[in-house]
């Protein structure tokens, strides 16, 4: 055997982490680049559902079966990503039996497990239900958290001799004598970890293969070699509320539509979504009217969501793909399927492959077969292994322990913790310090913001992804500045403040769209507390040198300037 | 558990009206007391007030505090079988000052009651002595019934030296308190004496014809004296009859147990419900007939009023909650009672300076100033406010052992106030923040009805 081969994955969401982590456990050379976080583009914003099969089981009984056999891969495999909620289709009186009975019907042919309950049984089991429901069909649907998955994915390669870069963006695709040699990388903060005010640079990255798996980006890396990859991004908005009003996976049961399923995700229930073509992925109108219409639809299915608290709403868009030869005028026509493309075979160019469509549940699946087609290029016969190796915390672990005598903690903070970390738990939990909570929302400790750190670098969000720190209900109000100190004294102030700040930034974001009611409060209170106490309402202390000569030194004192000066240092009560 | 077990039902002579004799409990909710309080936390927005306002969080710097133990806790709770509270809640005095404090409604003492309910049922070892100690403290009433039946004995056996060393060790009950008094004639037996609702009714008729108002008059009220007035401190019960007689309100005494107060505070919610179906189903056939519930002890009225709809769902609840009041409140509604009061002087007995401490339960029923403002312009008293501290014992929070030095600490306010002031007698509407300021200052405690009485009454 030869050399072993280097492979340059662009994209690190599931698709891309998947392809890395199985083509590092065959043992190839694999680069991961990704141009901001691990999940940034679309695996950060979809709504955490692992799919039974049961919302395609109608319309794209491929996908549906390939949705089952997955489903139970996971759970055995990213059990700590994973809570097995359960599901339900329901039926307003207003929605179609035909339908209804199709889609038991298609369960069935799929192989999913599915059970008709009555409206009785299913508001027992989600009392929150509307009173006039018909009835449901029950479905082994999930919960799974796409940022962990993706970062145990990452993690997984990494052990198996990966390289992963994130805020490192492709600029060039590297072409030489008619093939792919490799690409052209701009680092944000110079390669490794990521840590703020770090010189960035540009960096080639010589690879016997590429493959892009960039998903709604397919089609600009594809531009870099001129191909034509049209993928057609469409995006769909999701309403985070504050607590979860079901426990179970809510369906509304009726043929594919707009707002039509709550997905209750950790401390929170995610509300979904809408799809329409955007032109470009990065650029699109979030509108307001698209958060109003998912609460009153979804309304109907669940009534207390109308006076709920929202936290707030993001948009993703999806990677779809449809062969060029079928032209679907709607994209809730387009196929979730996902599509290989060999830019050899298609257009004459080899060393590189997109995989573009397909949708998260089948993200592992899809990367198997990437790592199929890829080691063939190679002719290496390894086996795949990541249906049956579990990721890393998921190895085997119970959540139920004694947290308080283990880790010093309270139950509901030492439950959480445990939950997210899996099988790390002990190595995380077990300090010798002090470990007071920093995130009271989601309950998250120092322990596991430094264990977070110590994977990302100086990255804030990095950390946010890892911990769940700063996603609850305050958004990050009472706990960023305790996030950013904790960076102290690895990094220093510039680094950490700058870090800081961008964390603010992302967490206001998302709370843009939900600025009413409670949340409006809440975001009222931040920037009070935010301004009087980390000077964020635009003091210069935030920019130029302060020159503190210009203040006076107070009330009372020898020298004073109160009645001369035209600044009033006392709040206003001496000068205005 | 004998000790625990509630009494027979026949312990009170039947006194007219006896509403139990049509009561037919009916088990609607057996589930009932499982409330999802998440959608609770969506009202806070972290903004700590709760905590800054805990007595207990201020001296207890293991107890994580309100905002941890209701919003925080709810919303990280999870459904399955197997999700446990934090013990932590068991620090909790429910003096339920967070629900005062609170700038945006968030329910936290029904989710630290319902909690704590869940954590005793659940979690807490029912053999432990924690348990058994918790379950006779809660249960007071079943000791004070039959500590009444030998009030002399049980004086002297209940604050005997030896006896008492024995209590701390054994079930970690404080040595360091006095027991109550028992009386030796109960409220309900001097008010069977003296003939119930029909001497009730003649005496107020008589009132009414005092004062000029027609006979025929639809006033009459049904009292919620509680355990305390009844077993340990009558003469706040006989004052409250006197005093409403004396504005011509016809009083009735219905059958009725423990207001579930100390139950709550120690997560006793089946003791506590089973007393509630007690109580509500005699007061709701009451509030029926156009009878408003008065309790004389604002923990009792509290209960009545917030705890038994939050954490209960029996039939009439919700009415007896709309018609519940405190005793004076009631009569500052319906009655020129600041008028008659300044027209009124005091002497003897009770002419005297006050230290008057207003109990962290009256304060959430917007009471808390009453007594001073109502007593400012009567001659022969004076009543002065020792400020908005609690007195630290909160029930039973107090007696347990492990709890006293916290319970003295955070009374110490309190007791410095109580010093400071003119008078050397205390004053209060709760029968244990009456025991706290005299275990503290060693000055006598009467209760706002009391001077009432002595003002208004011949």
């Amino acid at each position: 055997m030869g050399p072993t081969p280097h492979i340059a994955v662009i994209g690190g969401g599931s698709t891309g982490a998947g392809i890395a982590r199985d083509l590092a456990m065959r043992g190839l050379d694999v680069t991961l680049v990704e141009q901001g976080n691990l999940t940034h583009g679309t695996t950060g914003r979809m709504h955490g559902l692992l799919h039974s099969g049961g919302r395609y089981a109608v319309s794209d009984q491929a996908s549906a079966t390939e949705c089952i056999e997955e489903n139970r891969v996971l759970r055995d495999i990213a059990s700590h990503c994973v809570e097995m909620t359960g599901g339900l289709f329901v039926k307003r009186p207003e929605d179609s039996e035909e339908y209804f009975q199709k889609k038991l019907n298609g369960c069935e042919e799929c192989g999913i497990p599915a059970e008709v309950v009555s409206g009785e049984e299913a508001r027992a089991m989600e009392p929150h239900l509307a009173k006039d429901i018909d009835k449901a069909i029950s479905v082994p649907d999930g919960a799974i958290d796409p940022f962990r998955l993706v970062v145990a994915n990452a993690a997984s390669a990494q052990e198996h001799g990966a390289r992963i870069e994130t805020h490192s963006k492709v600029t060039d695709l590297i072409v030489e004598s008619g093939e792919v040699v490799g690409i052209e990388v701009e680092h944000d903060s110079g390669p490794g970890k990521r840590v703020h005010g770090t010189e960035g640079g540009t960096e080639e990255i010589r690879a016997d293969y590429v493959v892009n798996a960039t998903g709604a980006w397919a089609g600009r890396i594809g531009d870099m070699a001129g191909l034509d990859i049209e993928v057609r991004p469409s995006k769909g908005v999701m309403t985070i509320m504050n607590i979860r009003q079901v426990d179970t996976v809510i369906n509304r049961c009726r043929p594919k539509g707009d707002a039509d399923i709550v997905v209750p995700h950790e401390t929170t229930a995610i509300l979904g979504t809408t799809d329409e073509e955007v032109e470009d992925p990065e650029d699109y109108p979030e509108e307001q009217w698209e958060v109003d219409m998912m609460i009153d639809t979804l309304s109907e299915l669940i009534p207390m969501l109308d006076e709920a608290r929202t936290i707030r709403s993001f948009w993703g868009v999806r990677p779809l793909y449809e062969p060029p030869d079928v032209g679907s005028d709607d994209p809730t026509d387009i196929t979730r399927d996902f599509f290989l493309l060999d830019h050899d075979e298609r257009d004459d160019l080899p060393g590189m492959t997109s995989i573009v469509g397909g949708k998260f549940t089948t993200y592992r699946m899809m990367g198997e077969q990437i790592a199929d087609h890829v080691c063939g290029k190679f002719g290496i016969d390894a086996d795949c292994r990541t249906a049956d190796e579990p990721l890393p915390g998921s190895e085997d672990f119970s959540v139920l322990r004694d947290y308080m005598d283990e880790f010093g903690l309270r139950s509901p903070i030492g439950r959480r913790s445990v939950e997210r970390l899996g099988s790390r738990a002990d190595d995380v939990l077990k300090t010798d310090g002090p470990n007071p909570t920093v995130c009271e929302c989601e309950g998250v400790t120092r322990a596991e913001i430094q264990d977070a750190i110590e994977g990302s670098g100086s990255d804030l969000n990095a950390v946010r992804i890892r911990t769940r720190a700063s996603m609850g209900n305050c958004q990050g109000g009472f706990c960023s500045h305790r996030m950013a100190s904790e960076l102290h004294s690895e990094y220093d102030e510039p680094v950490v403040r700058e870090a800081w700040d961008e964390l603010l930034q992302e967490r206001w974001k998302g709370q843009r769209h939900a600025l009413w009611g409670e949340q409006l409060s809440q975001a009222a209170l931040n920037y009070a507390l935010h301004a009087t106490t980390q000077n964020r309402d635009q003091d210069p202390a935030n920019g130029d040198p302060v020159d503190f000569s210009a203040f006076d030194s107070g009330r009372g004192q020898t020298g004073s300037s109160v009645d001369s000066a035209d600044v009033a240092a006392d709040g206003g009560t001496d000068g205005y | 558990m004998s000790d625990a077990e509630t009494p027979p039902e026949t312990e009170f002579d039947p006194v007219a009206p006896n509403t139990g004799e049509e009561f037919e409990p009916v088990d609607v909710f057996p589930d009932s007391d499982d409330f999802d309080l998440r959608p609770g936390a969506d009202s806070c927005y972290k903004c700590s007030t709760c905590d800054t306002n805990c007595p207990v969080a201020e001296v207890d710097d293991d107890f994580p505090g309100p905002k941890f133990q209701g919003p925080e806790q709810w919303r990280l709770k999870q459904s399955d079988d197997d999700h446990e509270i934090d013990d932590s809640v068991m620090d909790c005095s429910n003096c339920m000052r967070c629900d005062n404090a609170c700038p945006s409604g968030v329910p936290l003492s029904q989710m630290h009651n319902t909690a704590r309910g869940e954590y005793v049922s659940e979690q807490m070892d029912k053999l432990s002595v924690e348990y058994i100690r918790n379950r006779i403290l809660a249960n007071y009433r079943t000791s004070a019934f039959f500590a009444s039946k030998v009030p002399r004995l049980a004086n002297f056996a209940m604050n005997f030296g030896p006896a008492r060393w024995v209590m701390e060790k054994t079930l970690g009950v404080t040595s360091e308190r006095d027991f109550p008094a028992f009386a030796k004639q109960t409220f309900r037996d001097w008010w069977a004496d003296r003939g119930g609702q029909v001497q009730s009714r003649e005496n107020a008729k008589a009132a009414r014809k005092r004062r000029g108002l027609p006979e025929d008059a639809d006033k009459k009220v049904a009292y919620f004296h509680g355990c305390y007035s009844n077993y340990n401190t009558p003469e706040v019960g006989k004052a409250m009859v006197r005093v409403y007689e004396e504005f011509g309100y016809e009083v009735v005494a219905p059958e009725q147990k423990c207001s579930g107060t100390p139950m709550f505070a120690n997560g006793m919610l089946d003791d506590a419900r089973r007393h509630a179906e007690t109580n509500v189903s005699s007061m709701s056939e009451l509030v029926d007939e156009g009878y408003h519930a008065i309790a004389s002890c604002t923990s009792c009225s509290m209960a009545l009023r917030q705890e038994y709809p939050e954490l209960f769902d029996i039939d009439g609840i919700d009415k007896v909650a709309e018609n519940t009041f405190e005793a004076v409140e009631y009569l500052r509604i319906h009655e020129d009672l600041k008028g008659e009061v300044q027209a009124a002087d005091v002497d003897g007995d009770l002419a005297e300076e006050f230290a008057y401490h207003a109990p962290c339960h009256s304060r959430n029923q917007g009471l808390d100033r009453q007594a001073v403002e109502l007593f400012r312009d009567l001659d022969g008293a004076e009543v002065e406010d020792v400020g908005d501290s609690c007195s630290g014992i909160s029930g039973t929070y107090g007696w347990k052992e492990e709890k006293y030095e916290k319970s003295m600490e955070i009374g110490e306010e309190m007791f410095e106030h109580m010093e400071h002031a003119e008078g050397e007698t205390g004053m209060t509407e709760c029968p244990t923040c009456a025991m706290q300021m005299e275990h503290g200052s060693g000055y006598e405690i009467r209760h706002p009805l009391e001077l009432l009485e002595a003002a208004l009454v011949e």
